[in-house]
């Protein structure tokens, strides 16, 4: 009687440590604490540092195991303590923003700049030619005429949740403001009807600075991207210009989490001691084309040493949060999104909940003037209701349909992408997406071949809407990622995460 | 039955733990005799205490030095539990700390810094044209801290000064950076230079003086939006080219950047060291939190070989200023270093610079 709930029980014990186990060698896992593994916060365009962080590794024992994320998403994180006990070591671009709320600036310690890289605009080198720039010359003022007389498109990531796009919005309203000090609301209010010129020019939007630089490419009619100077020299092709009126540099701290031991500091301690060596100072402006912060080592060759303006970032929080929310809601082109959304039978339940829940926690996020178009499908498109965002009544309309949304039928996926696309105009003035969110394979309708021809056959302006889809559920990894692949959208997974948090991540993209 | 698997579980992953502390402790013991000293410090003493000749020099007097660094203001905010000493960068945060942890006074305070304000040179020759400093040969010279504050107050900026239109980074409202005098030091001993000044040469006591200086002390505070939480940060921004032309940094900071390069290819040729006329020196003292604490206090203080190594570092030991003199001779055209026309304004009191630095912050 006594002795097989014990064995049971040993066996239990030995299948949770087997978990255990296997979860801490596995990539996604990097919460799970382990000694000589700093588990790091960081910005997501670090993923460069690989090399770098590899020779660490050999001179200090030390492992360093980053998990990647939008550097805005990141401080949210650190804020509401969600970072306690998960995360050793935060890694970002800047902690500017971070020092603007106590609440997270509170939880860091020991901020260590590692190395540097200013805001800059990387422009097509024949775009440069025909507009007769002088790159050593160039300011944002003249970047600004030229998108007014319709000679320069750009793409810039998200600065609600990248802080490329926050840096690069930060130095342009300064620019524009005539702001001869830190930015104040007041300044913000005066530049906004030259800012709103200034990105109408803005064609192309990311959640992050990797999904930007191959969209910039597969386009092939953006003229420049807004980005780090350490990200536009490592696209092939561009001119790398840092406005003469001034930038906004960042400067990359590694910081201790105040909530970890003695001992892991130490492991912080001795990484960015070797970070800061002449060996790694060197290898790192090499291979990433980031300045160092080291007298003795110089800027990799490329990178011009001629002097700019900083410009201060904004002290307070209301600045800072007033411009983030000037951009999303009145200066940026709106957004204009088709959510293909599986409600099929197999939805039924816990799903169709999960879905309801996430789409509806969504809508708090949708900006002033965005589209939003649901379309619920089964074995074919269910329904198709279109919402423009203007006020509350405009949401509680999205939240009523999305309530609505019941689970039956077979799964039409390729059929209702069709759908998706027939439904949308391109637009020069809106940035153009559809979010496929499906919990299994396509069962019914148009096959994968037919959907592939369709596509081929679209005109070039439709070809440039991409498809963002969602694992979810039962859903075919190989199916969805083939859709991202042949529209240029990105696969984000609801699976690993939640569903929520995949939505949420998408938005950086619409 | 779940709670049980977890006694379990918790047992097997405790034992694990227990190995893994023992085999870590017959690591340790292989070939060390010395003792390990924990202490927390301001920034711009990493370098020092991270110096291979410094480690050694310490293991020679049987001590393994542990540290970690944090503003100096803030580690009255850290729990200090565990730690053998805190080494601040200035005597006021000192007093405060060792009344709270009962550290005997007085505290050894093995060397100290001058606040001072390193410049491009294009920047420092626009502002001695403005009558707001005076150059001394190409790398060094005097920062007129009355004229400065002057212009502060009245918002001036590059433009209005002639010769600024010929550098292109010379654009808007002029001023130096500093740290966040809330958390860091040097931050709020930049408040106490220019507190002193506005106050008539009178070092900042009443309630009245906070609030006669109040209003500049914020507009020198609030121009420069979002500040660095220390001083190696800045320096940093300064070294990598980003940043604002006017840094407030210790001297030390600048003597070890200077030694660093003429180690490499010569002196930057760029650099200009501004000694404010009005400045305050930066006494880095140490409060022992336990006898291991005092006891390397006092070897820092008094061991001619730390001693060369700090000096080494750009601090100037306490006591001899010939030292400091001979050491750094290879390096005078960018130092004063005898600190002549350098007047030295007593630093307020930890309560009256924290309140300083609070509405400053505003």
């Amino acid at each position: 009687m006594n002795r097989r709930p014990l064995l049971a029980l040993l066996a239990t014990a030995a299948v949770v440590l087997t978990g255990c186990t296997s979860e801490g060698h596995g990539d996604d896992d990097s919460t799970a604490p382990k000694a000589g593994t700093l588990r790091v916060l960081a910005s997501s365009e670090l993923s460069d540092m690989t090399a770098v962080l590899d020779r660490v590794r050999k001179d200090t024992g030390v492992t360093v195991r980053p998990t990647y994320m939008g550097t805005l998403d990141a401080i949210d994180l650190v804020a509401r303590g969600k970072a306690d006990g998960r995360y050793d070591a935060l890694w970002l671009s800047s902690d500017d923003y971070l020092r603007l709320r106590p609440e997270a600036a509170k939880k860091v310690v020991s901020e260590t700049s590692i190395m540097s890289s200013p805001v800059a605009i990387g422009v097509r080198t024949a775009a440069v030619r025909s507009l007769g720039w002088k790159p050593a010359d160039v300011t944002w003022s003249q970047v600004e005429q030229a998108v007014e007389a319709g000679r320069l498109t750009y793409g810039m990531t998200d600065p609600a949740r990248s802080n490329s796009g926050f840096a690069t919005l930060v130095s342009v309203a300064s620019a524009l403001s005539g702001a001869q000090s830190a930015l104040t609301d007041a300044d913000v209010t005066k530049a906004t009807p030259r800012l709103k010129k200034f990105f109408k020019g803005q064609t192309l939007t990311s959640g992050s600075s990797g999904w930007l630089a191959s969209a910039y490419q597969r386009r092939g009619n953006v003229d420049a991207l807004l980005n780090y100077e350490s990200v536009l020299q490592g696209i092939p092709g561009l001119t790398v210009i840092r406005p003469s009126d001034g930038v906004i540099t960042a400067d990359y701290p590694f910081s201790s989490l105040a909530s970890t031991s003695a001992a892991t500091r130490e492991d912080v301690r001795r990484v960015t001691e070797d970070l800061r060596t002449t060996a790694v100072q060197k290898l790192i402006t090499d291979t990433t084309h980031r300045r160092p912060v080291v007298a003795s080592v110089a800027p990799a060759a490329g990178l011009d040493t001629s002097r700019r303006r900083e410009l201060p970032f904004p002290g307070s929080r209301s600045v800072a949060d007033g411009l983030i929310s000037a951009y999303e809601n009145d200066l940026r082109r709106p957004s204009r999104t088709v959510y293909v959304l599986d409600t099929s039978g197999s939805m039924e339940g816990d799903r169709l909940s999960r879905l309801k829940a996430a789409l509806t926690g969504l809508t708090s996020d949708f900006r002033n003037r965005e589209e939003v178009t649901l379309m619920p499908f089964g074995s074919a498109v269910k329904s198709v209701s279109t919402h423009v965002v203007d006020d509350k009544a405009d949401l509680d309309a999205i939240r009523k349909d999305t309530d609505a949304l019941h689970a039956d039928g077979d799964t039409a996926v390729y059929t209702s992408l069709e759908k998706a696309y027939a439904q949308l105009k391109p637009s020069q003035e809106t940035f153009t997406s559809i979010v496929l969110m499906t919990d299994g394979e396509n069962t019914t309708g148009a096959k994968v071949g037919d959907f592939d021809d369709f596509y081929d056959k679209l005109s070039a302006d439709r070809q440039q809407i991409p498809v963002f889809p969602i694992l979810f559920g039962d859903s075919s990894r190989a199916e969805l990622q083939h859709i991202a692949d042949l529209t240029g959208g990105r696969l984000f997974d609801g699976r690993q995460g939640s569903l929520d948090g995949a939505f949420e991540e998408i938005r950086g993209y619409q | 039955m779940r709670r049980i698997a977890g006694i379990v579980l918790a047992v097997l992953l405790i034992g694990g733990v227990v190995a893994a502390v023992v085999a870590g402790r017959q690591g340790d013991d292989k070939g060390t005799a010395t003792k390990t000293v924990r202490g927390v410090i301001g920034s711009e003493k990493s370098d020092f205490f991270a110096d291979p000749d410094v480690v050694k020099a310490l293991a020679a007097k049987g001590y393994t030095v542990k540290t970690e660094a944090s503003g100096s203001w803030a580690m009255d905010g850290l729990d200090l539990k565990g730690y053998d000493f805190a080494f601040p960068s200035s005597s006021a945060p000192a007093d405060a700390l060792a009344e709270k942890y009962h550290a005997r006074q007085p505290l050894p305070r093995p060397f100290y810094s001058p606040l001072v304000v390193v410049a491009h040179r294009s920047a420092a020759q626009v502002l001695a044209a403005g009558g707001l400093a005076v150059l001394d040969g190409k790398g060094k010279g005097t920062l007129k801290m009355a004229a400065y504050l002057d212009a502060a107050r009245h918002d001036r900026t590059w433009q209005q000064l002639k010769g600024a239109a010929a550098h292109g980074e010379l654009t808007g409202t002029l001023y130096i950076t500093s740290t966040d005098p809330e958390t860091s030091n040097s931050g709020a001993l930049y408040l106490a230079a220019a507190s002193y000044v506005a106050n008539g040469g009178r070092v900042v006591a009443s309630d009245a003086d906070v609030a006669r200086t109040a209003p500049l002390l914020r507009k020198l505070v609030s121009v420069q939006g979002a500040q660095q939480p220390s001083s190696d940060s800045v320096f940093r921004d300064f070294i990598s080219g980003a940043g604002n032309p006017l840094v407030c940094l210790y001297e030390s900071q600048v003597v070890s950047l200077l030694g660093e390069q003429s180690g490499r290819h010569g002196t930057d040729s760029d650099l200009v060291v501004l000694y404010p006329d009005t400045t305050v020196n930066s006494d880095h003292t140490i409060v022992p939190l336990d006898d291991a604490g005092r006891a390397l206090g006092e070897l820092l203080s008094t061991d001619p070989t730390l001693r060369g190594l700090a000096v080494k570092h750009g601090f100037r030991p306490q006591g001899d200023s010939a030292e400091f003199v001979r050491a750094t001779a290879d390096r005078a055209a960018y130092l004063n270093q005898t600190l002549t026309g350098v007047r030295q304004a007593p630093v307020p009191t930890f309560a009256v610079l924290h309140e300083m630095a609070r509405r400053a912050r505003g």
